[in-house]
């Protein structure tokens, strides 16, 4: 099988292993590659494991045929890739947050002309305020995002949430959610045509096992 | 330290092994056309902003805009299907239909950050003017075959797919406006999942609902086309012409395209079959174009036209090294001063010939810099010439007749 598979490192790291394998993919050498980038799997696939917000990149340039990766990278990142299913884990949501109390929002739009914003996600944060109709002034931060606003480099944060216990912790607040987010099988537009029947019959078993 | 010399954003030079690949390639498909009776046509860089705006054309927001001394803004072409449809709707109005022109040039469009795709873009292209039925679609498809073979891709794929039949599947499903918004944005985003999702809500009868979901999945033979014309009995029209362009394009005796109903293109002036070709080591489709029936009226000359163009990089990657061996040209020591008149009489037969000076130091390294296998020199024993790469003397009758025979 001629086939190379981005897999996200990190939180889908598991999830998608155990996805893979219910499709039928020899996913035991990865488990164990120890700091192993690219595992390659006689007769299987080649696996290529990289940061979640890689996986676009590198299926887009070719260098993988299949990724797994969150919805938050693609409407991020905006590659251009087919989006050929939902893999349904790794659930989780885009909100924007300000700290707990009054909601400084419409207090900052009324005042300032703009609300401030830090995030890792500059596109979702910038595309969000517009279709709100609200101007925003983007902050991008790498880390931590948490810390913007209490220490008033921000208003507040667009960030991912799956517990809100970050959140919680730091006396943030979801204030408004921007979208839901699960983790999707993406390809490169030319694998998907040079390999159809491969890529049709993956994807079949991936909504069958997911679905 | 001097200071860094920077290119703008995108763009890059061409070095002359690269060029001569580009070239060689550009000849190939030129030549694939030339033989369906394309003639070339030349279009400036830079139109009028207001060629693009007739072309309703939203996909050309992205382009470098100038003023010119008058104030009127002016465009580096960020396409050439625009102005070639331009070009034969004005001076070839007259012209007796159909129309066949192609053209080898470069599109410009400001790059995006972080993508790999360059500012300029080489394509080589056709478009077929004035023919609205399915024997030019198949025309098309076959010429791009047919180029694509001629440059070398061993195991290009064509996919063909039509924005005509998405169109009247969705208005056989009776989908609602924001419904069928929602879905065309899907299909431009290549997003299958978002399609489902937006699918789930057009509110489709039973048979129809099963194919509405999976349409952008849909690819294969006529069998494709016979399903869909099944479960939606107003798309059967569209799906009727596409399994005609697929009977058409077999009788041209080029391999079978795929029925890929989720090939679309970004650009809104598409209104028929959408074409795709792809090449194992390209990262995104080598050729791309379609039935464009609508953008020749904005210019003042209606007429049906359908096109495609090569985008000549992603080629050049697709292909690999040029399998040709270097030119087995010569250079020769004191070409440029004491053998003048023997360079000339090897240029007359064909050899090309690199000529030094006499007292030229490493001639070899020039040799091996420029690709040429053979260094001649006239030494004391009179005409010796060295192969470069083998490092051997060889006989000089194994370069041909010259001066030295």
């Amino acid at each position: 099988m001629d086939l190379r598979i981005c897999v996200p490192l990190g939180a889908l790291f598991d999830d998608a292993l155990g996805a893979m394998a219910a499709v039928g993919l020899p996913v035991d050498p990865l488990r164990d590659a120890g700091r192993r980038l690219i595992v390659e799997v006689p007769g299987g696939p080649t696996y290529i494991t990289t940061r979640p917000s890689d996986v676009p990149t590198y299926v887009e340039s070719g260098a993988a045929d299949l990724g797994i990766v969150g919805r938050d990278v693609l409407l991020e990142r905006q590659p251009d890739v087919y989006e050929l299913a939902d893999l349904g884990f790794g659930g989780c949501r885009m909100s924007w947050c300000t700290p707990d109390g009054d909601d400084p929002t419409a207090g900052a739009i009324e005042r300032f002309g703009v609300v401030r914003v830090a995030t890792k996600y500059v596109n979702c944060a910038e595309r969000f305020f517009e279709e709100t109709g609200r101007k925003a002034e983007i902050v991008k931060v790498n880390g931590s995002v948490e810390l913007a606003p209490l220490v008033g480099l921000s208003d507040g944060i667009v960030d991912l949430v799956a517990t809100g216990r970050t959140l919680r912790e730091n006396g943030l607040v979801e204030r408004e959610e921007i979208f839901t987010s699960t983790a999707r099988l993406i390809a490169n537009r030319v694998s998907h045509k040079m390999q159809a029947t491969l890529m049709d019959d993956l994807v079949r078993r991936f909504e069958e096992a997911c679905g | 330290m001097t200071d860094p010399v920077p290119l703008p954003a995108g763009v890059r030079d061409v070095l002359p092994v690269e060029a001569a690949e580009l070239r060689a390639l550009a000849d190939a498909l030129a030549g694939a056309f030339a033989s369906f009776g394309f003639r070339e046509v030349m279009t400036p860089l830079i139109e009028l902003a207001d060629v693009l705006d007739r072309a309703e054309e939203d996909g050309v927001g992205r382009a470098y805009r100038l003023f010119d001394d008058e104030g009127r803004v002016l465009v580096l072409r960020p396409d050439l299907t625009i102005p070639v449809a331009r070009l034969v709707a004005t001076r070839m109005a007259d012209h007796p239909d159909p129309v066949r022109v192609a053209y080898n040039a470069r599109a410009v469009r400001p790059p995006v950050a972080g993508k790999i795709e360059g500012a300029e873009q080489r394509q080589a292209g056709i478009e077929l003017v004035g023919l609205g039925g399915p024997e030019a679609d198949a025309e098309v498809i076959a010429a791009l075959a047919t180029a694509l073979a001629a440059a070398g891709v061993p195991d290009a794929r064509i996919a063909i797919g039509s924005v005509a039949l998405v169109s009247a599947v969705l208005g056989g499903v009776d989908a609602d406006p924001p419904v069928r918004d929602a879905m065309w944005a899907a299909l431009r985003g290549r997003s299958l999942v978002d399609w489902r999702e937006a699918a789930s809500a057009a509110g489709a009868d039973e048979d129809a609902a099963a194919v509405l979901a999976d349409l952008p999945s849909l690819r294969g033979g006529p069998e494709v086309l016979q399903r869909i014309a099944a479960a939606v009995p107003a798309a059967a029209g569209e799906c009727d012409r596409m399994a005609d362009v697929l009977r058409l394009v077999a009788l041209h005796g080029v391999a079978a395209p795929m029925v890929d109903i989720g090939v679309v293109r970004d650009w809104a002036y598409y209104s028929g079959v959408v074409i795709e070709a792809y090449a194992a080591g390209a990262m995104a489709p080598v050729a791309v174009g379609g039935r464009y029936d609508g953008l020749a009226a904005r210019f003042g000359r209606a007429r049906p036209a359908v096109g495609v163009a090569v985008a000549l990089d992603l080629l050049h990657h697709a292909v690999g090294r040029g399998a040709e061996q270097p030119d087995i040209g010569i250079v020769l020591v004191g070409g440029c001063d004491q053998y003048i008149g023997e360079a000339a009489a090897l240029r007359a037969r064909g050899v090309a010939v690199v000529a030094l000076p006499s007292d030229a130091g490493d001639a070899e390294a020039l040799a091996l810099a420029d690709g040429r296998r053979f260094v001649v020199r006239h030494g004391a024993e009179g005409w010796v010439a060295r192969d470069v790469i083998g490092g051997a003397e060889v006989a000089l009758s194994d370069l041909g007749e010259g001066p030295w025979t």
